[in-house]
């Protein structure tokens, strides 16, 4: 008699499938700032020109609001939120600060090429309270790169220019191959956008940042074409079980 | 914009070097590429002043000792009489005209001049409009230069909405539309202000005399001009970001010395229109402020130093910001440049303690949800909501990038049956797909949002012995959730596969159901799958075809199956992409074990040949040969 182990089936595998890398990567990086004491905020992805530009100091003569980068419906009545700070306005108009928002979710340029898609992901943070800092900020920035891309990585921060935050930065880290790749934008929420949200802002000040989701996946990956994220290739999403 | 580094650094006592220049620029905030010693500049929008050699010569001040060494017309000048009404002086609030006239042109340029069009390899126009390009190079400030002889009427600035025929310098043939802000003569338009000048009046190698035109327009009448009608400008560009409204007089002078250094003047004037003073930006000196901006602690006397060195003007305790210097307003305006001059990097790290938040995350249901569908075998998708056909509340896209993608998707389940089908020509005989999305309808002008999760299944179960021969149907699909979730609601769907342009006839099932009608019962779902906690880095994707070998053992000592299990799944090939049991049968009466292997062969780069393939399956054939009680049944 054969022993009973020897003709037992074969062990099981089962198939499993996988997250969205972008979805995986957005809610890892979603998971990190709520361990920093964030809150989700979730926002629609059809907004007002208000919500979307007027309100985050984004003026009618911004390139920005034109036709050619912002999709527009409906007869103008309405857009495809460009990015996902208007979810932050809303939250502010809601609570008093102290306030700490996360939010993150699809947003839509009017770019198709290999680097840039008409919809992306970002994730969006902001921190309002009483004497907020471009030091706290740093500090902020740099504990979120060091868990993303571990502590022996380099970065620096840029001068650079948003009309919601000021001072603003766009802030890089240094690849392997001794380039320096952006990886996200931040800033000191500009007063009049604390103002605009009925906050007062000589008693109260914010740190405000942002990070595209696919940027992030495709240097985590090692994705070339962002392409690829989107074609529904199960020998891609295969790969990130 | 390219700015040459010989043409800064002559200006700097200094003489710092290219890389030197390069660190500084980095650190104020000006990007750039470097070639052949040229700095292709990349300035942010709010930094319109910077456009020009003096705009980053000021910027640099801050750093070295700038000299600008550039000599003007310093004498009085005769009033120009000119047949001028500007009918939108709140668009061009500030307007000059220099009339000059010459008695030849010359055929060689010197210095500055010279260098501009030599360092920069760019091509030569004509006398006056090379000037113009420079002077915009120089100062910022672009010009425009008219045949003084074409002008024989009067010009009129206005803003006008009607559509016009015009033909730019560049001999291209647009139709103005809308609204555009233009100069004209004679009704006739000669100048799409601030964009480009018009052929009829442009300057020629024969012009002797010249009008310039000098203006400030507000960018909100300039932007987006340059785009809708396919023209590249420089000078567009410069006024779409704002220019200095204080500073025609200083740049027409610099035209007239530039024209003296080759050319002599026979006749000069000048005319000047201010409707509107330019405003004047006044902030109050406030160290602390800026200290507590930045987390910084630095001494009133070095922050009004590094203001003065940019040019901000320091009066008693009012910091009165610049003209160039629109962007400036308030104490956040004045702390970055705090910043950039002590360097972003060089600023303090200090640590944020944000108040620990507790409540919950409110997509648990939505989780739990997709961690079973994973752990059935589900793939996550994501794709885009644009489509080409629309229903009675599908909402339009007002400026779609194309007729495809003019809709916003009133579903996400036909998103799926694409990828399906896109899978199933890739040769995917087992394919499982899910997505959450938020889905937009209009209704008598309202927009709804509802939250939709979409599954869609078909060819095999999964790749395994006991899977393989099972078919996707609606019964299994209707089972496997119900089993799991016996609270929810799943309503499989058989959907037609009329219209998919596909050959495989396997049956199509899936649902769409709305989020919120899902149960809290959902969160008692115990998942098996984690996320991954690491990152995997991406392999190559082949969109080569593949091919499949199947192989089957007879196994008589049944002690040795483990032995070509491990084997066969540990074998490693580049060829190689899969490998599975795809069928186990033990047979009590014959006291044998068939088990079958199904190899996946496919190369990233190359199409595999039988004779590839049939060497691998010969090297394992070959070693599962020599494994003792194991047979492989018609092999001899």
């Amino acid at each position: 008699m054969p022993a009973h182990k020897d003709i037992l089936p074969p062990e099981l595998i089962k198939d499993r499938g996988s997250l969205h890398p972008i979805n995986h990567m957005k809610d890892s990086i979603m998971n990190l700032l709520i361990s920093f004491g964030f809150e989700i905020v979730n926002g629609p992805e059809i907004e007002t020109e208000e919500f979307n530009f007027d309100m985050l100091n984004i003026k009618k003569s911004h390139p920005a609001r034109q036709m050619h980068d912002t999709f527009y419906i409906e007869n103008k009545s309405n857009l495809l939120r460009t990015h996902t700070s208007p979810v932050q306005i809303r939250g502010m108009l809601e609570k008093k600060p102290p306030l700490a928002f996360i939010s993150g979710g699809k947003v839509y340029r009017k770019d198709d090429d290999a680097t840039h898609l008409p919809m992306f992901h970002q994730v969006e943070g902001i921190y309002v309270d009483e004497n907020v800092s471009f030091a706290q900020l740093k500090d902020l920035i740099y504990k979120i790169i060091y868990l993303l891309f571990g502590e022996d990585v380099e970065l620096r921060f840029r001068p650079s220019y948003f009309p919601f935050t000021e001072p603003s930065a766009e802030v890089d880290i240094l690849s392997k191959e001794g380039k320096w790749l952006e990886i996200l934008g931040c800033g000191l929420v500009n007063p009049i956008v604390l103002d605009n949200c009925n906050i007062n802002s000589s008693k109260y000040s914010g740190l405000a940042f942002g990070l595209g989701v696919e940027r992030i996946a495709m240097l985590k990956h090692g994705v070339t074409d962002i392409r690829e994220f989107y074609k529904s290739n199960l020998d891609f999403l295969s790969q990130f079980k | 914009m390219k700015i040459a580094y010989s043409h800064l650094v002559q200006h700097i006592e200094e003489n710092p070097s290219i890389e030197h220049v390069s660190d500084t620029l980095f650190q104020l905030g000006h990007e750039h590429e470097i070639e052949d010693g040229i700095f292709d500049m990349e300035f942010t929008p709010n930094r319109g002043d910077c456009l020009s050699i003096n705009g980053l010569l000021r910027d640099l001040a801050v750093f070295y000792t700038v000299n600008l060494n550039q000599e003007i017309h310093n004498k009085k000048l005769n009033e120009l009489l000119i047949d001028f009404e500007n009918l939108s002086n709140d668009i061009c609030p500030q307007i000059s005209f220099l009339k000059l006239e010459i008695d030849k042109a010359p055929e060689v340029y010197k210095g500055s001049l010279d260098n501009y069009f030599l360092d920069l390899n760019l091509n030569k126009n004509n006398f006056f409009t090379d000037i113009s390009n420079y002077l915009s190079y120089e100062t910022g400030q672009p010009t425009h230069c008219y045949d003084a002889k074409k002008i024989n009427g009067k010009l009129v600035f206005q803003e006008i909405e009607r559509d016009t025929e015009f033909e730019t310098l560049l001999d291209k043939k647009i139709t103005l539309m809308q609204k555009n802000a233009v100069f004209s003569l004679n009704n006739e338009v000669i100048n799409l202000a601030g964009v480009v000048g018009g052929k009829r009046t442009a300057c020629s190698s024969d012009t002797k005399t010249a009008i310039v035109e000098c203006a400030f327009f507000q960018p909100e009448a300039i932007i987006g001009k340059s785009l809708k009608y396919d023209i590249h400008s420089e000078a567009s560009h410069k006024f779409e970001r704002g220019v200095d409204p204080e500073c025609h007089d200083r740049v027409l002078r610099r035209f007239i010395k530039i024209v003296s250094e080759h050319a002599n003047i026979k006749d000069m004037s000048i005319i000047s229109y201010s409707y509107k003073d330019s405003p004047v930006n006044k902030i109050p000196v406030n160290v602390n402020k800026v200290n507590q901006i930045l987390g910084i602690n630095i001494s009133e006397d070095d922050y009004l130093i590094y203001l003065s060195k940019l040019g901000f003007d320091i009066n008693k305790d009012v910091i009165k910001v610049p003209s160039f210097r629109s962007d400036v307003k308030t104490q956040n305006d004045l702390s970055e440049e705090v910043a950039r001059v002590i360097g972003y990097d060089n600023i303090p790290r200090a640590a944020v303690d944000i108040p620990k938040n507790e409540k919950s995350n409110n997509k648990d249901i939505e989780n739990k949800l997709r961690f079973f569908l994973l752990d059935n075998g589900f793939y996550e998708v994501i794709n885009s909501p644009f489509v080409s056909s629309s229903s009675d509340r599908s909402i339009k896209v007002d400026n779609p990038l194309d007729s495809n993608r003019e809709y916003l998707r009133t579903n996400i389940t036909n998103s799926l049956l694409d990828n399906l089908v896109f899978n199933e020509r890739r040769q995917k005989d087992s394919i499982k797909l899910f997505e959450i999305s938020d889905i937009y309808t209009s209704k008598n002008n309202e927009i709804n949002k509802i939250r939709r999760l979409s599954i869609v299944a078909s060819g095999r179960v999964g790749h395994n012995h006991i899977d393989f021969s099972k078919k996707i149907d609606k019964k299994y699909l209707t089972n496997l959730f119900k089993d799991a979730l016996p609270s929810e609601d799943f309503a499989i769907e058989i959907f037609s596969r009329e219209g998919l342009n596909s050959k495989i006839k396997n049956e199509i099932v899936g649902c769409e159901i709305d989020i919120e009608n899902f149960s809290t019962e959902v969160l008692n779902y115990r998942e098996e799958t984690r996320p991954p906690n690491s990152f995997k880095k991406f392999f190559q994707i082949s969109d080569l075809p593949f091919s499949s070998r199947d192989l089957s053992f007879s196994i008589k000592d049944f002690s040795s199956r483990q032995n070509l299990e491990k084997y066969i799944l540990e074998y490693e090939n580049e060829l190689i992409k899969e490998k599975f049991i795809f069928d186990y049968f033990y047979n009590e009466n014959s006291a044998e074990i068939k088990i079958g292997f199904r190899f996946i062969f496919q190369s990233v780069n190359l199409t595999i040949t039988e004779a590839q393939i049939n060497n691998v399956m010969n090297d394992i054939i070959g070693h599962t040969n020599k494994i003792k009680g194991v047979n492989i049944p018609g092999l001899n």
